[in-house]
């Protein structure tokens, strides 16, 4: 299956298992605009597959309303970017409830999927990457897979998390990105990182379609500087496996991070300044974050924007000739 | 006299074998604009009204020179989208691309009714608008193809032109409205007598913040007409399965609003004309809903099909395409012959031509760019990014 057959497959199990369960957003009923809802409402009924009027704001403030309610809702905001007119119900009404009523209401039955980063050519509007934004507001969580098979199972985690979830689908791996995927449920444990490829003098962290990136550079580090890469997959944005990353960095006293999002507050800053923290006497050379630039996102120029693999390669030099 | 010049241009080359069509076509030709009637008038469908007394006047009356003016617009921007439609299937234009042909006769007949001191705000569908604004169409053509000599730079692409008292160009729907009050806020404040148009879909129509702008703009008598471009679907949902009410001129309920025929031309003008004046007078705002229909699906990736039946867009194409509606009105009420339109096609579409070689060959913004423009600040500073070695220069 490829990443948006995985995710059909896993609202498939979710709406089958839990008879509470309703996926809606903007043109979910037809199947949405990358396919990701294809069936399910010939399958489930329009009462439980149904589309919502152009209202984010709209969207996530009811979807709020019917977790509190008890039912599992799944709400879908077409794109990542559109997600901040959303942005006062997820941080101020969804992330602080159960906090704010003591335990008495809270709204963790509500799962909010979005499809993230660049694409090619999506220019301003069709390429942000706002986990850093989300990663600043305690009491959601926010989890981006790297594959279909990671997807399922990190999206039904999502919706039988008892907290309200964030989940991005990088949007490039939607079609490109084919895995042998079960059909049956499985859950993968959100807040664990995992550790791709061991090696024992950098460790490179990433997330979504970086990890892709990334594992390209630890083959070319490999062949052509001898150097052997740890690779890790962040799965969890928040809250965020510090366990997994410092002892890694422990062991190999070398951290590289990257991410599409801009460099200032994204959140490379966070894992670095933890790890710097943590682990500060174990470090060979400072902490490279390799992200984008801190501009919009741009149309035209994106190839030179996006942190490639030549970008990573380079830090990792020179982190390595420290 | 061009035209006889014209005539017996073709009549030498066609030779004598062509006599018979050539004299005619001769006979056509040497018709000078004498014979044309200098102006026009027609009856155009009344607008709905919702809290209004009465609404704009049911008769327009049209010049030659409007005609030839209106028609001539409206057939550069078709001409335009076809372009912009065959560049991106040649991926010469890449990323999004929402065309505007169908349209056409509401971005014509706003300015036809505005002043161009007036202010126009749009969401992304606004290639005819940055036209009409006096864009031209090789700056239009090279941003979509995101080149230096695009309007934007090359750097906003489909979605992002701008221009004179154009405000875009805007990505996120439903956003530019509340921009478009503050707008009409700020004509107020300067008492120049400008308005402000704010334009919107009917997928647009549904977000909260347009509530929040017509209470605003209610509650302090702001020059801001709110014009609902209502072309069926947002994107692909129909307004029946999107919409509680689809009657979008009376969503401002405590603003008064018309619904507006915007196929028409005129219709479009005069309802305009009387939106623009009724602001001007300082009686507030207005809500305007402009019946309309877009060929093309929402956007280059939307074949346009799957929502709507390929029956329904031809109907819409022959009974009600804005451009053939000129035309007929044209051409029946002896304000120009058929010929002198077609050569004013022939002249769009080399216009166009040329503006798409120019698109197609200017050359790309330089690198340097990437940085510029996100702030404004006096000594240029340093952009950062994944390296620390390679730095962009942010220059104003």
């Amino acid at each position: 299956m490829n990443l948006f057959q995985s995710i059909t497959s896993a609202l498939d199990n979710a709406l089958a298992k839990d008879p509470t369960a309703v996926v809606f957003g903007e043109d979910v009923a037809f199947g949405g605009v990358f396919r990701c809802t294809v069936g399910l409402r010939d399958k489930y009924g329009k009462d439980r597959v149904f589309n919502t009027p152009l209202c984010e704001q709209g969207i996530v403030g009811f979807g709020i309303g019917i977790a509190v309610a008890g039912a599992t809702a799944i709400a879908e905001i077409q794109f990542a970017d559109y997600i901040f007119p959303a942005f006062d119900q997820i941080v101020n009404e969804a992330a602080k409830y159960r906090y704010r009523s003591g335990d008495l209401f809270n709204c963790g039955n509500l799962t909010i999927r979005a499809p993230w980063g660049c694409v090619g050519h999506g220019a301003l509007y069709h390429s942000q990457s706002p986990e850093a934004f989300f990663a600043h507001c305690p009491g959601i969580k926010v989890v981006i897979p790297r594959s279909p098979l990671q997807a399922k199972g990190l999206l039904l985690s999502c919706i039988e998390d008892k907290n309200p979830c964030i989940f991005f689908e990088p949007k490039i791996l939607y079609r490109a990105a084919v895995e042998q995927v079960p059909v049956e449920p499985y859950n993968i444990p959100l807040s664990q990182a995992e550790v791709l490829q061991t090696g024992s003098d950098v460790t490179m962290v990433a997330w979504g379609t970086q990890v892709h990136v990334i594992k390209e550079v630890a083959t070319m580090a490999q062949e052509k500087l001898g150097v052997s890469c740890e690779v890790i997959d962040l799965r969890t944005i928040l809250p965020w496996d510090t366990e997994t990353i410092c002892k890694s960095v422990a062991k190999t006293g070398r951290l590289l991070i990257s991410h599409e999002a801009p460099l200032t507050g994204g959140f490379a800053s966070e894992i670095s300044s933890t790890v710097q923290e943590e682990c500060f006497l174990n470090l060979e050379a400072p902490i490279a974050r390799v992200c984008g630039y801190d501009t919009p996102f741009p149309h035209i120029f994106e190839p030179f924007y996006i942190p490639d693999k030549w970008k990573c390669y380079d830090a990792l030099q020179k982190m390595i000739n420290y | 006299m061009r035209k006889m010049l014209l005539a017996a241009l073709s009549r030498v080359l066609q030779g004598p074998a062509a006599a018979g069509r050539t004299a005619s076509r001769v006979m056509v030709a040497s018709r000078n604009y004498g014979d044309f009637a200098s102006e026009a008038s027609f009856e155009i469908k009344k607008c709905d009204l919702h809290r209004l007394e009465e609404g704009p006047s049911t008769t327009a009356v049209m010049t030659r020179e409007e005609g030839l003016h209106y028609y001539k617009t409206m057939q550069t921007i078709r001409r335009m989208e076809l372009k912009s439609d065959q560049l991106y299937k040649q991926k010469i234009i890449r990323g999004f691309c929402h065309l505007y042909d169908g349209q056409e006769a509401c971005c014509v007949g706003i300015e036809a009714a505005i002043k161009p001191t007036d202010h126009v705000i749009t969401a992304y569908r606004a290639h005819g608008f940055t036209f009409t604004r006096g864009v031209p169409v090789r700056e239009i053509l090279a941003e979509l193809t995101g080149r230096k000599g695009g309007c934007a730079k090359g750097k906003g692409g489909s979605m992002h032109m701008y221009t004179k008292n154009f405000y875009g160009g805007n990505g996120i729907v439903g956003a530019q409205v509340p921009l478009g009050a503050g707008i009409a806020l700020a004509c107020k404040y300067f008492g120049k007598n400008e308005v402000c148009l704010a334009l919107y879909g009917d997928g647009a129509a549904n977000q909260g913040q347009i509530f929040e702008t017509y209470n605003m703009a209610a509650l302090w008598k702001l020059p801001c007409i709110f014009i609902c471009e209502n072309n069926r679907y947002g994107m692909g949902t129909s307004v029946e399965r999107a919409a509680a009410s689809t009657d979008y001129y009376k969503r401002g309920y405590f603003i008064p609003g018309l619904r507006v025929d915007g196929m028409d031309i005129l219709c479009v003008r005069e309802a305009v004309k009387f939106a623009a004046d009724y602001c001007r007078a300082g009686k507030g705002p207005l809500v305007m809903e402009l019946q309309t229909y877009r060929y093309h699906g929402h956007s280059m990736s939307d074949p346009g099909i799957s929502y709507r039946t390929r029956e329904e867009i031809q109907e819409v194409r022959s009974k009600s395409d804005p451009i053939t509606l000129l035309k007929d009105r044209m051409v029946n009420n002896n304000l120009a012959s058929v010929e002198e339109l077609k050569e004013i096609d022939v002249a769009v579409r080399k216009e166009i031509e040329e503006a798409a070689q120019f698109a197609t060959t200017d050359p790309e913004p330089p690198l340097e760019e990437l940085g510029n423009h996100i702030y404004f600040n006096e000594p240029p500073f340093e952009v950062r990014g994944p390296n620390q070695w390679i730095k962009y220069k942010s220059v104003c």
